[in-house]
């Protein structure tokens, strides 16, 4: 592709931590952990039924995976102090990850024949919502990588920047919590009250919902508007474990080739990396494959590392997303998140630098975050200091 | 970087256990124990694959070959079945249906069976998918992230997604059906080192949405030619849903005259829009 350089210049997130990177950010910090027993639908016959829940930022709004992503599609734009007109609609895209899409309003019409929101239920629904409401006319799509759906999204607008088929890309994810899922982990056996990345005695994943977008902008573009840049998206991979359909490759080599790509495509060595953001879903065989992976990429304790997830949850769809905006507070702020609900670091998992406890105050310049799915998918964004 | 794409295999499924007859054993074996989509995207896929001579099924995953998939309805037919079965109760959720209701599980299958350890992507534009599929491999292979990828669109008809248009109102033109069809896209460099017979080269794509009529001139700008160069354009066939576009690619090419341009128009109504053009070998 050419010499366009893709960069952030607008965040925007509904999370279980609050409403807006703010809250998202400072609860990150802190170390609190948004997991508590579902309350929002019935879940008495889900074992276990504790998940990060978000307080819905329109209420009456049933598409609730729709309305996240638009709330924090909002957000970003206007963080990016970003006009869609001003720009011109075909030079703006919408590229979104989502492993559930409406799933809700499908789950309504089984459970009652309420066909009123069945529109809304397709995968490709949410970024169509977003694309309509904002008034984009550019490429509009949606990446399905599970778990790793929109660590690709933000790939997908990367490319489009570069190869210069749009100017601006809103892109994110979003995802959210019903009986579907909730039950469907809970029947693999792949849950727990509570998640616990990395540490001795981590059972399984604690689920969570919410929307991340990102303002993904043509540096040029940015530049003579005189936008204020939050970090640059230096590099993007992908690669499949081609080895199981629900289990990692416990020697984690998809999740290594991913983070190699996206360095190669970055034009940078391993050891460039200050701040690696793991998936670290806090089920056991995750856990490991990334120390793995991730202790063979870099060398043991090298660089430091975290998880979300036990603060909010794994979002699933949107997990890379909030990830990416993680690490972009990162690199502006010199600090890394704790990763929540860490107290004792498995042995299998020692040969990483496990940011845990307090947060660390970090001079960060690139920034890593990798993400790993069902079907063995991976992907992995390289973020670099504004 | 790469000095261009080119397609170098094809394979297309609409009768589903027919193809799957021709299949090498271990990849029926896989598919026996699959949902449709990803029967069909096993199929079409590896057909591809075998055509473009990339058919390898043992040894380590190959790290630059890869599968991109697009898909309008990706796992809906398992979703629906596994939804139905929850709504009696979670006891009765079902983890080998719940595993099943991720729509990367097509590309996860072909991943497995013909050793695809570059990237494995699935992507929804409506039934613009396939297109897409195609332009994003195309992207990919020109920055250099793979030398081949299998790429192309598949959907799965049944009951389930019949129930879901209809409870919707979503009828629109003749009803959908079962269809897959996929192409290797390579990078010129890697078939010529290795040889392959080219069929085409893609020139240029584009993505719109709500825009239908401006997206054929910005895939055209894309490619570097005028609609006065186009030898052969074709709208695709909206009831093979993400199939339809690379169907109606490689049937252009194959009716193009040598070195034609074709252009293909798809459109679906859920806004999205998509136009690929490509020169015929």
């Amino acid at each position: 592709m050419s010499a366009r350089v893709a960069v952030i210049t607008g965040c925007g997130v509904v999370s279980p931590l609050g409403r807006g990177v703010a809250a998202f950010w400072d609860g990150l910090v802190a170390g609190r952990s948004a997991v508590a027993p579902i309350r929002r639908f019935p879940a008495a016959d889900l074992a276990p039924n504790a998940a990060a829940e978000v307080a819905d930022p329109t209420p009456d709004d049933p598409d609730r995976a729709g309305a996240f992503a638009l709330d924090a599609a909002r957000e970003a734009l206007a963080d990016a102090r970003l006009d869609v007109r001003a720009v011109g609609p075909a030079r703006v895209g919408v590229a979104l990850g989502t492993t559930l899409g409406g799933m809700q309003l499908f789950e309504r019409w089984i459970a009652t024949g309420d066909a009123s929101g069945l529109a809304c239920v397709p995968y490709y629904a949410p970024a169509t919502r977003v694309a309509r409401a904002v008034g984009c006319r550019g490429p509009v799509v949606t990446a399905q990588l599970a778990c790793a759906s929109s660590t690709h999204a933000l790939a997908l607008a990367s490319d489009w920047v570069r190869a210069g088929r749009a100017n601006v890309v809103l892109a994110g994810g979003t995802d959210l919590l019903c009986r579907f899922v909730v039950a469907g982990f809970n029947c693999l056996k792949a849950t727990a009250d509570r998640a616990r990345p990395f540490d001795a005695a981590r059972r399984g994943l604690a689920l969570g919902e919410g929307a991340a977008v990102v303002v993904v902008e043509d540096a040029e573009h940015a530049a003579r508007r005189g936008a204020t840049v939050h970090g640059r998206l230096l590099g993007v991979g992908a690669a499949g474990d081609a080895t199981h359909m629900t289990a990692p490759d416990r020697e984690g080599r998809g999740a290594l080739r991913a983070m190699e790509a996206a360095l190669a495509d970055a034009g940078l060595a391993p050891d460039a990396v200050d701040f690696v953001s793991a998936h670290g879903t806090g089920t056991p065989y995750n856990d490991a494959m990334e120390a793995v992976a991730i202790g063979r990429l870099f060398g043991p304790g090298r660089v430091p590392v975290n998880s979300i997830k036990g603060a909010i949850g794994h979002t699933l769809g949107a997990a890379g997303a909030f990830e990416a905006v993680m690490c972009l507070r990162v690199l502006a702020e010199g600090t890394i998140p704790p990763t929540a609900g860490l107290e004792s670091v498995d042995p299998a998992c020692a040969r990483l630098d496990l940011v845990h406890g307090v947060a660390r105050t970090h001079r960060t310049s690139v920034a890593l975050s990798t993400s790993s799915g069902f079907a063995g998918a991976n992907a992995a964004l390289v973020f670099g200091r504004a | 970087m790469t000095d261009g794409v080119v397609i170098t295999g094809g394979g297309a499924v609409t009768a589903l256990e027919d193809a799957e007859a021709a299949l090498p054993e271990t990849v029926r074996a896989r598919g026996a124990r699959v949902e449709r989509v990803t029967r069909l995207v096993l199929a079409a896929g590896g057909a591809a694959l075998d055509a473009a001579g990339l058919a390898a099924m043992d040894g380590p995953a190959r790290p630059r070959v890869g599968v991109v998939v697009g898909t309008a309805f990706g796992c809906f037919l398992t979703n629906d079945a596994y939804a139905r079965r929850l709504d009696m109760g979670a006891a009765a959720a079902s983890p080998r249906l719940f595993a099943a209701t991720v729509s990367n599980a097509a590309a996860g299958e072909l991943g497995i069976a013909y050793r695809l350890g570059g990237p494995a992507v699935t992507l929804t534009a409506g039934t613009v998918a396939g297109i897409a599929a195609l332009g994003h491999a195309s992207d990919m292979l020109r920055a250099g992230r793979a030398d081949a990828l299998v790429a192309g669109g598949a959907d799965a008809t049944g009951l389930g997604l019949s129930m879901w248009i209809a409870a919707g109102g979503f009828v629109r033109g003749a009803p959908p059906t079962d269809a897959a069809t996929f192409v290797v896209l390579e990078t010129a460099d890697a078939a010529r080192k290795r040889g392959a017979s080219v069929a085409g080269t893609i020139l240029g794509y584009a993505l719109g949405f709500d825009d239908r009529e401006d997206v054929a001139a910005r895939a055209l700008a894309d490619a570097g030619v005028g609609p006065g160069d186009v030898a052969c354009s074709v709208r695709t066939a909206s009831h093979m849903l993400a199939a339809g576009g690379p169907h109606a690619l490689r049937g252009a090419l194959a009716n193009a005259p040598r070195g034609g341009v074709v252009l293909v128009v798809d459109a679906c109504t859920s806004g999205h829009a998509a136009a690929l053009v490509a020169r015929a070998a």
